[in-house]
């Protein structure tokens, strides 16, 4: 495939690279953070673009493509990476491609420069990592290996930011120098046998004995000493090439990875992650959610009680609200994903999990989107990413909605409050871990259950696989951690925010219309009272309550009725509005901190309408809970769902098989509570 | 014939072939596990499985099933 560079093309330089070969640190440094994270047309492979850093001085665009190992690629997802190399949908050929070296896995690394360079590729080869090379007394020789490679090799240290002159200076050259008209050779199949493999791999460790030399460590002592200088001949002779890993690392190991320790280690690290997404998030969660309903409030006193005011304060005020309230949290478990991921520590937690997910279905890798699910759906399905096999991908995917996300805690915090006497708040913890526990050990049953109808539910089949680096122990560096913290946060707000905030609009216009100006007994009420009872009408008489009033029957059996129904209905947008939409309709006019006993105080009096029952009973109530944990509710999840499978069925089939079980289960809660004589 | 897969927790052992029937014979073969090449088991997960072998100066963390391909 050939290419001309027009006069309004700037170049492009694409970086490619192993994972953990310092690719990421490489572009943040050049583009300076402030790339764009798009996807490769139709696919859910992501790349990061941006135009180098103005202070650089080279006018080129540098693209980070996705982490690969080779380019034959062993995944859909690689071989859109592989082809979007060869020729970009949307940027071409790449001009120059700058490949990632870790030095101190010199033979595994080249490899993948070899093939660039069969394939034609202008290459210029960064080799990273030098610290750790020189603590196994081995330095590189850059120059022999660029006149054995045939192209520009450069040092750089990533962390100093030394060398980066000279790749800069190494790019402009070559963009001057490019022969853009040079074809590319994109079929590796030559590559594909093992014998031309195992050539490859042959000539590479020649190369390796070549440019790989003993450097004394520096110690200041230029003494010469006759027997010194026979050592490192004998050394050099008989070079075993750094083939021996990290020493900390493997004593790390023996910890992280004990039969006994590990676990430990590992329940640990999960709790104390967990502790930290709760207890760090909470203030912060509870400052977005006051500063919304102050706007809310604010915008209820600019344009009074309008509709275009009831629009603001509670259509798209409040979708922004749900928004941005789960931030905090994803916010903080990215992060500290982040620091676990570039210790090196999470790829640990992968290969511990693999065993037990293998069991049904999963991967060693659906650990960490399965975790990050405890947070939000949306970015843990978008995570599943990294899982190469798309059966177990599909699988992760299908049961992320069952980890219990944080949209849920608000409704298990008020039901549990209902259900346990008020002087003993001690139990709702316990309650509340119980609720937590349920949900796993629900959501792995649920996975062995549909990995066994796998043909019918997920309809694909690939070799299952967990081939996993266990990188060396290092401490993580922030400014990467961070920036891909910033990363996730913003993918999660532009994916997820537009479907939630079109959807408060639309429940919002349900809960209005067509009551819009209800009339109330005025008398000897205050203006907010007067104000609250109006919504609270214009709710029991909107489209939501005529729906409710549909759904009735199917509510019966749940010991429910149309309120709760309209309640269930709102939660669509988002799992947490069931608390404030409650609020709404039992017309709760103590607005503040004490909504929860208000909430609690209308519920212990609220009656079905003709038989007088009460509504919320133990039975009832523990089955709402029932409801919460397996429900599929949450129509962002769907809309991720969709886009990540590509296809309608799998969120289509989450929805009815989730919503028939909470149904079902709810049902035989209720009923067999009721059994026992617990009502 | 033995295998990767057999490897008692700390043995050495030389790569004799890779058995290319297996499916992730291939990507093995990319990330270094090459004949003549050392390995070294370092590591086992809980339930023995998946096993880290270490290949030109890294570990990867590999289920036995796949080690199996790796013959010794």
């Amino acid at each position: 495939m050939t290419s001309t560079l027009t006069e309004n093309k700037i170049p492009l330089i694409t970086l490619v690279g192993q994972p953990n070969s310092g690719k990421t640190t490489l572009f943040n440094y050049l583009s300076g953070k402030n790339y764009k994270t798009v996807n490769y047309p139709g696919s859910t492979v992501e790349y990061s673009i941006s135009k180098i850093l103005g202070k650089f001085s080279i006018n080129a665009n540098i693209l980070d493509s996705p982490g690969i190992i080779s380019l034959i690629p062993s995944s859909a997802d690689e071989k859109i990476s592989v082809d979007s190399l060869f020729s970009h949908p949307k940027f071409g050929k790449p001009e120059i491609v700058i490949v990632t070296v870790d030095s101190s896995q010199l033979s595994r690394h080249l490899y993948l420069v070899k093939q660039l360079i069969d394939a034609n590729f202008n290459v210029i080869v960064v080799l990273t990592m030098l610290d750790i090379l020189r603590k196994k007394n081995l330095d590189i020789s850059e120059i022999k290996l660029s006149e054995i490679l045939g192209c520009k090799v450069i040092k750089i240290d990533s962390r100093s930011g030394k060398g980066i002159k000279d790749l800069l200076l190494s790019i402009k050259n070559s963009i001057s120098e490019t022969n853009i008209n040079e074809e590319l050779f994109p079929e590796m199949n030559i590559h594909n046998q093992k014998e031309k493999l195992l050539e490859s791999y042959r000539h590479i460790e020649e190369i390796e004995k070549e440019v790989l030399f003993y450097k004394e460590p520096e110690n200041g002592n230029n003494h010469f000493d006759i027997n010194e200088v026979n050592k490192k001949l004998i050394v050099l002779n008989s070079i075993r090439l750094p083939n021996k890993p990290d020493n900390l690392t493997l004593k790390i190991d023996k910890f992280t990875l004990h039969k006994f320790w590990g676990i430990i280690i590992f329940f640990l690290v999960m709790s104390v992650t967990f502790t930290s997404i709760f207890w760090l998030a909470s203030p912060l969660m509870n400052l977005i959610n006051d500063m919304f309903s102050l706007l809310s409030s604010g915008s209820e006193v600019l344009f009074g009680d309008t509709l275009f005011g009831n629009l603001i304060s509670n259509g798209l005020l409040n979708g922004l609200g749900s928004v941005l309230v789960f931030l905090p949290q994803i916010l903080i478990l990215f992060l500290i994903l982040g620091l676990l991921e570039d210790s090196g520590y999470l790829a640990r937690g992968a290969m511990l999990a693999d065993k037990p997910l293998s069991m049904i279905g999963l991967n060693g890798k659906s650990f960490v989107p399965m975790l990050s699910g405890f947070a939000c759906a949306i970015p843990a399905i978008m995570a599943t990413r990294t899982i190469s096999n798309k059966r177990e991908r599909f699988l992760t995917i299908f049961i992320i909605p069952l980890m219990s996300c944080s949209a849920r805690i608000p409704v298990y915090v008020l039901l549990v409050a209902f259900l346990i006497p008020q002087d003993k708040p001690w139990i709702g913890g316990i309650a509340l871990s119980a609720i937590y526990i349920f949900s796993i050990f629900s959501s792995l049953i649920i996975a062995s259950v549909v990995n066994k109808f796998q043909e019918k539910i997920i309809k694909e089949s690939d070799n299952s696989s967990f081939i996993l680096e266990l990188p060396a122990y290092r401490k993580p560096k922030l400014s990467d951690v961070l920036n891909n913290t910033f990363k996730n946060a913003t993918q999660y707000i532009k994916k997820a925010g537009p479907v939630i905030i079109y959807l408060s609009v639309f429940l919002w216009i349900l809960t209005y219309f067509p009551n819009t100006n209800p009339q109330v007994n005025e008398s000897g009420k205050s203006e907010k009272e007067i104000s609250e009872l109006k919504n609270s009408e214009r709710i029991m008489t909107s489209y939501a309550s005529s729906l409710g009033k549909i759904i009735e029957p199917v509510m019966k059996p749940l010991g429910l009725d149309w309120r709760v129904g309209v309640s269930l209905i709102a939660t669509f947008a988002a799992r947490e509005v069931f608390v404030s939409s409650l609020a709404l309709i039992f017309k709760i006019t103590d607005e503040g901190d004490n909504i929860q006993t208000s909430i609690l105080k209308a519920m212990k009096d609220a009656q079905i309408e003709n038989t007088g029952e009460k509504l919320f009973t133990t039975a009832t109530t523990t089955g709402l809970i029932i409801f919460f944990v397996f429900a599929m509710q949450c129509l962002s999840t769907v809309a991720i769902s969709r886009k990540e499978t590509g296809s309608w069925r799998i969120p289509v089939l989450q929805i009815l098989v989730f919503s028939s079980i909470a149904y079902v289960l709810s049902f035989l809660t209720v009923s067999g509570l009721r059994f026992f004589g617990i009502n | 014939m033995r295998t990767a897969a057999e490897l008692k927790l700390g043995e050495k052992a030389i790569i004799k072939d890779i058995d290319n029937t297996h499916p992730s014979s291939h990507r093995i073969l990319e990330i270094g596990f090459t004949p003549g090449q050392e390995i070294v088991l370092l590591t086992k997960s809980i339930f023995n499985d998946p096993i880290g072998l270490s290949i030109r100066g890294t570990i990867f963390a590999i289920r036995k099933n796949e080690a199996s391909c790796i013959i010794i």
